[in-house]
């Protein structure tokens, strides 16, 4: 499961259940939930019991797992049961003095099934329009425009606001809002100001960019009036829609037609104007809820960079002396190296500078980590670097790290100190938090460890004491 | 019966947690939960950004940096 997804993931698991059941009724919202949201296992457990006509008892459950592996089967079972629990797929139906038993969510089994078989009478997964439009609308066109609107947002983030990049593209009054009240930018003095998250935000795959900035929009959706399942599910629609394709807006909701211009300003759709009747989604939208590239990385969609010109293939070339090297005229790639590198010269094609421990431990000091700026060297680099193995020479990777060291002494995590067990529950519940990969310290000697996440750890000693009442 | 406490695990190397352990008890344990060993620190969730900003004036004081030849 790649990074966007999850973050959409947790955004989902944290919605009430009656929003939830209500998005469930949606063919395409549940399909693209089972393909891409849930772990493999979980997967596997939704389609067994897809088809079953009564509860599933916990103790079959049981008896999937090999005994020999039990251990391991046992994580990734609780790891899948607790997010189709949290998701209000799978609910625990416990009749009395009867086993434990599971059952799918009924709307859930029945948008499922129907988007499985095709079965149903909706247009959850659009309605195309097949006749021909006067003016064709190309992919390579929906690919372009998607990026220039993007772009857009980017480059008014990094901070250069007020000067349009190339022409009239300019992002709107309410995408400024947007940006502000998620917390991506800030007001000060009158100018826009770039803040720690925007940074985080912005050295982020397109596709997690896309996912951040479209929750803060559902997270904002109430207050505009919109209805909150109206935008989730038209943005799973979204996802399964076909490139190229025009689809019709007469079978949207009122929320829908309103979101049909915003998601215009961020380039996810293609609208010629306001009152057309037909949208095209651009590959921003295609690829919402699939692991292929969206149409600006790199790294990840070779032969979309291809077709899409020299721009988009790497072009940061970076030597062991720290001296870097860009071949590229995009402001926005140019704004992005300024944040922590030393710039000297711009040529009509190149921009060279530095990188040295102040520009570093700027950065460092805006929130970016020595991760993030070596990951987006690592992706950008030229194709001339990309043929050696390791591709950044092995001397600047590890000083960026070690400027990174010196800033900040101390490591901090967040989470939860556990006290107070007997040595047997200590020794358990520590190898299973240990195994779960949230234990981040531990002391045999006073019998307490520090794990960051609780949720499994807290139901894991419940239903340990459990059963030690019942023997 | 097991607890669980909130808060921020600190790991840092022992010089610093001295350093650390200074500041707390400067400012009336406003800071640290629990002294769990000689590289190890539990704080209070809220304090955290409070703490690094003190540490950070502490080390200015005490650390020069070693100065950049910062040739091009």
């Amino acid at each position: 499961m790649s990074v966007s997804t999850s973050q959409a993931l947790e955004y989902l698991q944290g919605l009430p259940g009656m929003t939830q059941a209500k998005l469930y009724t949606q063919p395409s919202a549940a399909l693209a939930i089972f393909r891409r949201m849930l772990p493999h296992l979980a997967k596997t457990i939704v389609m067994a019991m897809l088809y079953m006509p009564k509860p599933f008892p916990a103790t079959d459950l049981d008896l999937w797992l090999r005994p020999d592996a039990r251990r391991y089967a046992t994580m990734h079972r609780d790891l899948a049961m607790s997010v189709l629990e949290s998701l209000h797929i799978i609910t625990t139906a416990q009749e009395k003095q009867g086993p434990k038993a599971y059952s799918l969510s009924k709307d859930f089994a029945k948008s499922l099934k129907n988007a499985l078989t095709g079965g149903g009478n909706h247009s959850s997964f659009g309605v195309p329009i097949n006749d021909h439009d006067r003016q064709e609308v190309s992919i390579a066109f929906l690919d372009d425009y998607a990026r220039t609107q993007w772009e857009t947002i980017l480059y008014y983030m990094v901070g250069s606001a007020g000067t349009a990049i190339a022409g009239n593209h300019s992002i709107s009054s309410g995408t400024k809002t947007l940006l502000s009240i998620g917390g991506f930018v800030e007001m000060k003095l009158n100018r826009t100001v770039i803040t720690q998250t925007g940074f985080t935000f912005l050295l982020q795959e397109v596709n997690a960019q896309v996912w951040s900035l479209l929750i803060v929009y559902l997270e904002n959706a109430p207050t505009l009036n919109m209805d909150e399942v109206d935008v989730l599910s038209f943005l799973f629609m979204l996802g399964s829609l076909e490139l190229g394709q025009a689809y019709s807006t007469a079978n949207l909701t009122a929320t829908q037609q309103h979101m049909l211009d915003d998601l215009n300003d961020f380039g996810i759709i293609y609208r010629k104007n306001v009152q057309s009747s037909r949208f095209y989604p651009t590959r921003l939208a295609t690829t919402l809820t699939s692991d292929a590239g969206a149409l600006m990385s790199e790294s990840s969609s070779f032969q979309n960079a291809l077709r899409s010109g020299s721009e988009s293939k790497g072009y940061i070339i970076i030597e062991t002396n720290y001296r870097l090297y860009a071949y590229t005229t995009s402001l926005l790639q140019i704004a992005v190296l300024n944040l922590f590198t030393r710039l000297s010269t711009r040529f009509p094609n190149l921009v060279s500078g530095k990188l040295t421990k102040e520009s570093i431990q700027r950065a460092i000091s805006y929130g970016i980590t020595s991760d993030q700026i070596i990951s987006y060297l690592t992706t950008h680099a030229h194709p001339q670097m990309q043929k050696t193995v390791p591709i950044l020479p092995p001397t600047v990777v590890d000083q960026i790290r070690l400027w990174q060291i010196e800033g900040d002494r101390m490591r901090a995590t967040p989470g939860f100190l556990m006290q107070g067990f007997d040595l047997n529950a200590y020794t358990d519940v520590s190898n299973y938090a240990e195994a779960l990969g949230v234990l981040v310290w531990k002391s045999d000697a006073k019998r307490s460890f520090f794990v960051s996440k609780i949720d499994q750890i807290s139901a894991y000693i419940k239903g340990s004491q459990k059963g030690k009442k019942g023997e | 019966m097991p607890r669980a406490t909130k808060g921020v695990l600190i790991q840092a190397d022992a010089s610093i947690k001295a350093i650390l352990v200074k500041i707390d008890s400067e400012q009336h344990n406003a800071f640290i939960i629990e002294d769990l060993d000689d590289e190890t620190l539990v704080v209070k969730e809220g304090k955290l950004a409070e703490l690094q900003q003190r540490l950070k004036d502490k080390l200015k004081d005490t650390i020069k940096e070693a100065e950049d030849s910062g040739s091009d």
